[in-house]
C-alpha cells in the first residue's frame, strides 16, 4: 500500500512537474481587447486641389460633400481643416505622416480635380494610412462636370468600403413624398434627392395625393400608390422619361406595392371586400398569382434579398404583426412578439438588402418605434421612439435606416436617419416636410469585396 | 484449562500492532498533507487573475500596517521637520494662484452653513483638512494637528461661545486668500510622510505587499499593455453582429517596448471576411500607433518577446 501510495504520488508528482514544463513551454493565452466604446476614426480630408486656377471651386465642393458624408456615417470623425500641420501642394507625393500623426489622424484624404481639354471634369484621389504610411486606395474618373457632386459621392463609398470592409451607401438616391401647404389641405409630391438631401427634384406636381414610392433594383423606376379619381391604385413611374403606367387594373383597390430584388415582379395587396390579401405580379406577362387568403389584412409586403422568402403585416391574430413566409405563398410565421407589451402592434415590415434584419413600425405604450428584428423573430431592438415615427427603409448596405417623424401638431413629418445600432440618428435635410421615404440601391458599384 | 499461549506468537503480534499503527498514523498523516501541496500549484496556473491581486489589490491593505509601525518611532517627525522647512523656501517661489483657492474655497462655503448647527460645527473642519491631506498619513496628521492645536489654539476647547468665536475666527483668517499657509500644511505631510513611510518600511509599497509577484508579475505588464493598444482601438464597425468579429494578432517586440516588425495577421473571423480584415487592420493601425510601449518590463523580456493578441467587439454592442 506504501509503495503504492508513494508511487501514486511520485507519479502524480512528476505528471504535475511535466504538465508545469509543458505548460511553460506552451504559448502564453492571448490577450484580449475588447473596446467598450464605439468611436469614430480620425479622418484627415484635405481640399482636393484644383488641376486648373478654374477648378479650385468644384476641388473644395468635392471636399466638402466627402467630408459631410463620412461625417454623417457616423464612423469617421473628419479633422477641422484649420487644425492641419502639413499642406498638401501635390498628391503625387507622399506626404509627411508625421505631420498627420501629430493631430492623430489615422488615415488621410488627398485628391485633385482637374478639368480636361475635352470639358471632362478628372477627378483623382488617394486615401493614405497614416500609421503604416501606405497607401489604401487610389483611383481617378471622368466625368461630366456637372456630375461632381457623384463623383465625391463614389469617392466617399470608396473611402468607405476600404476603412470598414463594407459597401458604402453614399452615391445613392432618396425618393419620398414631398408636404407642403398647410395640414389640411396638403399638397403631397413625389420628390426624389442625393442621399444627403442635394439635388432635390419633383417627379409628380401634387395634383392626386401620392403614397409608399419604392424604388425598383435598377434604381430606374419607381412603383408607388396615387389616390386620384376613383379607387387608388398602384403606378409605374420611370425616372429618366418621366412616363407612368397603371400596374393591373383591379376592381379594388391597391395597396404598398414592392419591387421583387429582380425587378421583374411587383408585389402588393389588393383589397376585397373587408380584406385585403397579398398579390404578385408579373411585369412582363402581366399575369397576378395571389399569395394569400385569409379573411384579414396583409399588407405591407417585402421580398428577402434572395427573392426566397416574403414579410409582411397582417392583423389575422388580432393585432397588426410580422409574419414571414415563402415568396410562392404557403404557411406564415409569424416573427413579432412584444415583450414588454402585449398589446403593441408591428407594421411596415423592410428587409434589409443584406438579409440580417427586417426594420418595422412599433406601436405601443403611446410611442412609435422604429426597429429591427432577425428574420427568425429574435434579436428585436428598437432603435428610437416617439410620437410618431414610421416607413424605416434600409440603406444600399443594410447599415442606416432612414425614416419619418412627425412631431403632430401643426408641424409636419420629417426625415431622419439611424444606425441600426441605434447611434447617430440624424436629421435629412429635405426643402419642405417629407414622408415616406424609399433609399435606392447604390447606383455604381464600387471596387469588389 | 489451561492454555498453553506461545510467548514468541504474542511478541510477534504485538509488534506486528505496533509496526501496524505507526504505519497508519505515519502515513495517513503525509497522505493528508500531499494534496494541499497540489492545491496552490493548480490556483496559480489556473487564472492569472490571482497574481493581479496579489500584486496590486492586496497591496493598498497592506500599506497601512508598515506605517503603523513607524508612527512608534519618535525620530522621524524631527527629520520632518528639518524637510518641512526645506520645502517652505521652494513653496515661497512656486506659490502659484490657481491650486490653493480651490481647496480654499470649498472649506469657505461649507464654513457658513456649519454656524446654524454649532455642535457639528467642530468635527466637520477637522477632517476636511484630514481629506486634503494624503490619505496613506492618516494618525501622523492627527499628531501633527493636535501639536497646532495645542500651539495655536488652545482656547477652542473653552465653552459653546468660544466655539462660536473659534468658528468665526476661520472665516476672517480667509485661508482661500492666503494660499501659503495651506500649501506649507500640504507640502509637509506630502513630503514628510510619504517618503519616510515609503522608504524605510515598506520598499515595495506602490506595487503591493513584500510578500506579493507584483515585481516579477507577468499580469502586470500584461494589463497595461492591453490598456494602452485599448486606447488606440477604434473599429469601424458597430453593428450587431459586432461580437462575430474577431482578429488574432502577433506582436514581435524589441526590448525597448518598440515593435520589432509590423504586428502579424495569424487569423480573422467574422461573417463577413471583408469587415473582419478591416478589423484587423485597425488593430494593427492602433498596435503601430500606441508604441513604445517603454513601460514593459526588461527582465521579463522573454516573456513578452512575441505577444500574441486578440482583438475582438463583442462589448461593443
Amino acid at each position: 500500500m506504501n509503495r503504492r501510495r508513494f508511487m501514486t504520488l511520485t507519479g502524480s508528482t512528476l505528471a504535475m512537474l511535466g504538465g508545469g514544463r509543458a505548460f511553460a513551454q506552451q504559448a502564453q493565452p492571448r490577450l484580449r481587447i475588447d473596446p467598450t466604446e464605439f468611436q469614430p476614426v480620425p479622418i484627415a480630408i484635405t481640399n482636393f486641389l484644383p488641376g486648373s486656377p478654374s477648378d479650385g471651386d468644384v476641388g473644395n465642393g468635392v471636399t466638402q460633400v466627402i467630408t459631410n458624408n463620412l461625417k454623417r456615417s457616423g464612423l469617421f470623425a473628419p479633422i477641422d481643416q484649420a487644425a492641419f500641420i502639413e499642406r498638401i501642394s501635390n498628391i503625387d507625393v507622399a506626404p509627411q505622416f508625421q505631420n498627420w500623426k501629430t493631430i492623430n489622424a489615422q488615415a488621410l484624404v488627398t485628391g485633385r480635380m482637374t478639368r480636361q481639354p475635352d470639358g471632362r471634369l478628372k477627378a483623382e484621389f488617394r486615401l493614405w494610412d497614416v500609421v503604416s504610411g501606405q497607401q489604401l486606395a487610389g483611383q481617378q474618373y471622368f466625368t461630366s462636370p456637372e456630375y461632381w457632386r457623384r463623383i465625391a459621392h463614389i469617392i466617399s463609398d470608396q473611402i468607405y468600403e476600404r476603412m470598414t470592409g463594407e459597401k458604402g451607401y453614399f452615391d445613392s438616391r432618396v425618393v419620398f413624398v414631398d408636404e407642403t401647404g398647410p395640414k389640411e389641405r396638403r399638397v403631397k409630391r413625389l420628390a426624389i434627392m442625393d442621399q444627403d438631401g442635394a439635388n432635390v427634384r419633383y417627379l409628380t406636381r401634387g395634383a392626386e395625393l401620392v403614397l409608399t414610392p419604392r424604388f425598383s433594383p435598377n434604381s430606374q423606376e419607381i412603383t408607388y400608390m396615387e389616390f386620384g379619381q376613383g379607387d387608388p391604385k398602384v403606378y409605374l413611374y420611370n425616372i429618366e422619361t418621366g412616363q407612368r403606367e397603371i400596374v393591373g387594373n383591379f376592381p379594388g383597390m391597391t395597396f404598398a406595392p414592392r419591387f421583387s430584388p429582380d425587378g421583374q415582379r411587383v408585389i402588393m395587396s389588393l383589397q376585397q371586400g373587408g380584406n385585403s390579401n397579398l398579390f404578385v405580379m408579373d411585369l412582363r406577362s402581366r399575369s397576378t398569382t395571389r399569395l394569400t387568403d385569409t379573411p384579414a389584412i396583409d399588407t405591407s409586403p417585402s421580398y428577402s434579398p434572395d427573392g426566397t422568402r416574403i414579410c409582411f403585416e397582417s392583423d389575422r391574430g388580432g393585432r397588426p404583426q410580422i409574419y414571414v413566409m415563402a415568396a410562392g405563398g404557403g404557411a406564415a410565421q409569424r416573427i413579432s412578439f412584444s415583450k414588454d407589451d402585449t398589446n403593441a402592434s408591428y407594421s411596415t415590415p423592410v428587409w434589409s438588402p443584406r438579409g440580417d434584419y427586417i426594420a418595422f413600425t412599433k406601436q405601443g405604450g403611446g410611442q412609435f418605434s422604429i426597429g429591427v428584428i432577425k428574420p427568425d423573430g429574435t434579436g428585436e431592438r428598437l432603435l428610437t421612439s416617439g410620437y410618431h415615427n414610421e416607413g424605416p427603409t434600409f440603406s444600399p448596405n443594410g447599415r442606416v435606416l432612414m425614416f419619418f417623424r412627425d412631431p403632430g401638431g401643426a408641424g409636419g413629418p420629417s426625415l431622419f436617419s439611424v444606425d441600426i445600432s441605434g447611434r447617430n440618428e440624424l436629421k435629412v435635410p429635405t426643402p419642405g416636410f417629407a414622408s415616406d421615404p424609399a433609399w435606392s440601391p447604390l447606383l455604381s458599384s464600387t471596387s469588389g469585396q | 484449562m489451561k492454555v498453553n499461549v506461545d510467548k514468541t506468537l504474542v511478541a510477534s503480534i504485538a509488534l506486528h500492532v505496533l509496526v501496524i499503527g505507526w504505519g497508519l498514523v505515519t502515513f495517513s498523516s503525509r497522505a493528508f498533507v500531499a494534496p494541499e501541496e497540489s492545491l496552490p500549484i493548480d490556483i496559480i496556473s489556473s487564472d492569472q487573475l490571482a497574481q493581479i491581486t496579489a500584486g496590486q489589490k492586496t497591496g493598498e491593505k497592506d500599506k497601512p500596517k508598515p506605517k503603523v509601525e513607524k508612527i512608534a518611532e519618535a525620530k522621524p517627525e524631527e527629520d520632518a521637520v528639518g524637510k518641512v522647512t526645506e520645502k517652505k523656501e521652494l513653496i515661497k517661489t512656486n506659490s502659484t494662484p490657481e491650486p490653493p483657492p480651490k481647496p480654499v474655497e470649498k472649506p469657505v462655503e461649507k464654513k457658513p452653513e456649519p454656524p446654524k448647527p454649532v455642535a457639528e460645527a467642530k468635527p466637520k473642519e477637522e477632517p476636511k483638512p484630514q481629506e486634503k491631506k494624503p490619505d496613506p498619513a492618516k494618525e501622523d496628521p492627527i499628531a501633527e494637528l493636535q501639536k497646532k492645536l495645542e500651539t495655536k489654539k488652545p482656547p477652542p476647547k473653552p465653552p459653546e461661545p468660544k466655539v462660536a468665536a473659534v468658528q468665526q475666527q476661520p472665516k476672517p483668517k480667509e485661508r482661500p486668500f492666503d494660499p501659503a499657509q495651506i500649501q506649507r500644511e500640504l507640502d509637509k505631510r506630502a513630503t514628510t510622510r510619504h517618503e519616510l513611510t515609503g522608504t524605510t518600511m515598506n520598499a515595495s509599497a506602490s506595487l503591493g505587499s513584500t510578500t506579493g509577484t507584483a515585481v516579477t508579475n507577468v499580469a502586470t505588464w500584461r494589463g497595461a499593455f492591453q490598456g494602452a493598444v485599448k486606447r488606440c482601438f477604434t473599429p469601424t464597425y458597430n453593428g450587431q453582429d459586432a461580437d462575430q468579429y474577431e482578429a488574432d494578432i502577433d506582436i514581435p517586440m524589441k526590448i525597448d517596448g518598440s515593435l520589432a516588425s509590423e504586428p502579424i495577421v495569424v487569423a480573422v473571423r467574422g461573417p463577413s471576411r471583408s469587415i473582419a480584415q478591416a478589423v484587423a487592420e485597425s488593430a494593427k493601425r492602433a498596435i503601430v500607433q500606441c508604441q513604445v510601449y517603454s513601460f514593459m518590463p526588461k527582465q521579463q523580456y522573454d516573456s513578452w518577446k512575441l505577444i500574441p493578441m486578440t482583438f475582438g467587439l463583442k462589448d461593443m454592442l
